[in-house]
């Protein structure tokens, strides 16, 4: 009995204390920048080669989409981006800094429909989330008669992602927008799993378009 | 309504979640390829794309015995019609290795040999393909002109894939290194050997 009473005061105060995110966001300006009327973006993941640390492609997604919601910028997706300037932006051709960019707009064809797109800055997004720690177990019983979990599980994810805005037509970076989130889950089970979830990569993802977007925007 | 006992529907239901895990990977590619943004060769060209190339399919067992099969041919036409309607002023798919005006010269691809990875193999969370195609470029009576290899890669990250890992994240491997194919073609094109030669006899060479 004491066992259980001492079990449900630790999901209630993993309840009131988990699932909380510590978000924290930076960036540096290095030129001017502005967006007018009919000027649009493009968000990109960078994934050129195999990497522990590839960004995820929901999280570029979701970056896209928060920039481009309510009163946002126009943004095009990556996918839509990457087809539309085929074979520009494949892993094997893709530019790695801003000094490959003179070769690209070089090309008739490419710079034409960049210009019709009226994409100003591309903004490269890099980093990736991950779990850091945990702790706790946790075991679940089935039979034909029934079954339920009971323990107690615990874990850490760290999200650190960084994006470099790009201006296509200065052909040099204009900034760095880095995003930092850091949140517990919790998973206590009594019979049935509870999981308190931190929302870390959302919360990455939110900050960091928040940002973009104001960094975008403010003219400076 | 018949009344299958609890105890019955569970160990069913555990034996079909087992099978499912144990099911081999097949993929079979379907889809279009994006129109490659180059200046066109202002000439006509044919291809030649035969039932072997067409039909391609590559079995192997890895894993335990698990046979994974990854059926490749299905797109082949459409990779490279969209190819063609990119970097040629027209283009023409031929039943054989001969052509009339005004086409100028004919691809004839095969895949020569694809091989992949899985996470398990390799250690990472990468599934990647390799897809090693041998081009044979023909005058439009049908003689050789040259050949020349293209190696294409690709690879997909299982964390994009949370439902059907496996058969998704080997499919987008597979029309990402269909997609290096294209790119390498695109943007490689005038400096592969026997092409360069025949560009500069059009006065295409540039």
């Amino acid at each position: 009995m004491l066992l259980i009473v001492r079990l449900v005061a630790v999901i209630l105060t993993a309840a009131f204390c988990g699932g909380c995110v510590t978000a924290r966001v930076e960036e540096i300006r290095e030129g001017h920048t502005e967006m007018a009327a009919g000027d649009t973006i493009a968000v990109l993941g960078r994934r050129e080669r195999p990497s522990a640390a590839e960004t995820e492609l929901d999280f570029v997604d979701c970056v896209s989409r928060n920039m481009g919601g309510g009163d946002g910028v126009s943004v095009i997706p990556d996918r839509t981006f990457r087809d539309t300037l085929f074979p520009w932006f494949e892993p094997r051709t893709a530019p790695s800094n801003t000094r490959d960019l003179p070769d690209l707009i070089g090309h008739p064809t490419f710079i034409e429909r960049l210009n019709s797109l009226g994409i100003k800055y591309l903004v490269w997004i890099e980093g990736s989330t991950r779990r850091t720690d945990s702790a706790g177990t946790m075991s679940c019983t089935v039979s034909p008669a029934g079954g339920g979990c009971f323990g107690f599980l615990t874990w850490e994810n760290d999200s650190e992602y960084e994006a470099s805005i790009w201006d296509i037509k200065q052909r040099r970076t204009v900034g760095k927008v880095s995003s930092d989130a850091v949140g517990t889950s919790y998973m206590p089970a009594l019979i049935v799993p509870v999981p308190i979830i931190a929302r870390v990569k959302n919360s990455a993802c939110t900050s960091l378009a928040d940002q973009l977007k104001t960094f975008l925007t403010s003219e400076s | 309504m018949i009344n299958t006992p609890r105890h019955v529907r569970g160990w069913v239901f555990a034996l079909l979640l087992a099978l499912g895990a144990c099911a081999s990977p097949k993929i079979s590619m379907q889809g279009s390829f994006p129109i490659p943004l180059v200046n066109p060769y202002p000439v006509a060209v044919g291809w030649v794309l035969d039932e072997k190339l067409l039909s391609y399919t590559h079995s192997e067992k890895v894993d335990r015995g698990k046979e994974w099969v990854i059926k490749v041919g299905s797109v082949q036409q459409a990779m490279f019609d969209s190819l063609s309607k990119g970097m040629f002023k027209s283009h023409v798919f031929l039943q054989e290795e001969k052509a009339q005006p005004p086409v100028k010269v004919i691809f004839v691809p095969a895949i020569e040999e694809l091989q992949f990875s899985t996470p398990a193999q390799t250690r990472s969370k990468y599934f990647e393909v390799w897809i090693k195609y041998k081009f044979r470029l023909l005058n439009a009576d049908g003689s050789l002109r040259g050949e020349f290899p293209l190696t294409a890669y690709g690879k997909a990250h299982t964390q994009n894939y949370s439902m059907n890992t496996t058969t998704s994240a080997l499919e987008e491997a597979t029309n990402a290194a269909c997609r290096d194919a294209l790119a390498f073609f695109a943007l490689q094109f005038r400096t592969l050997p026997p092409v360069k030669t025949w560009l500069d006899e059009e006065g295409l060479g540039g």
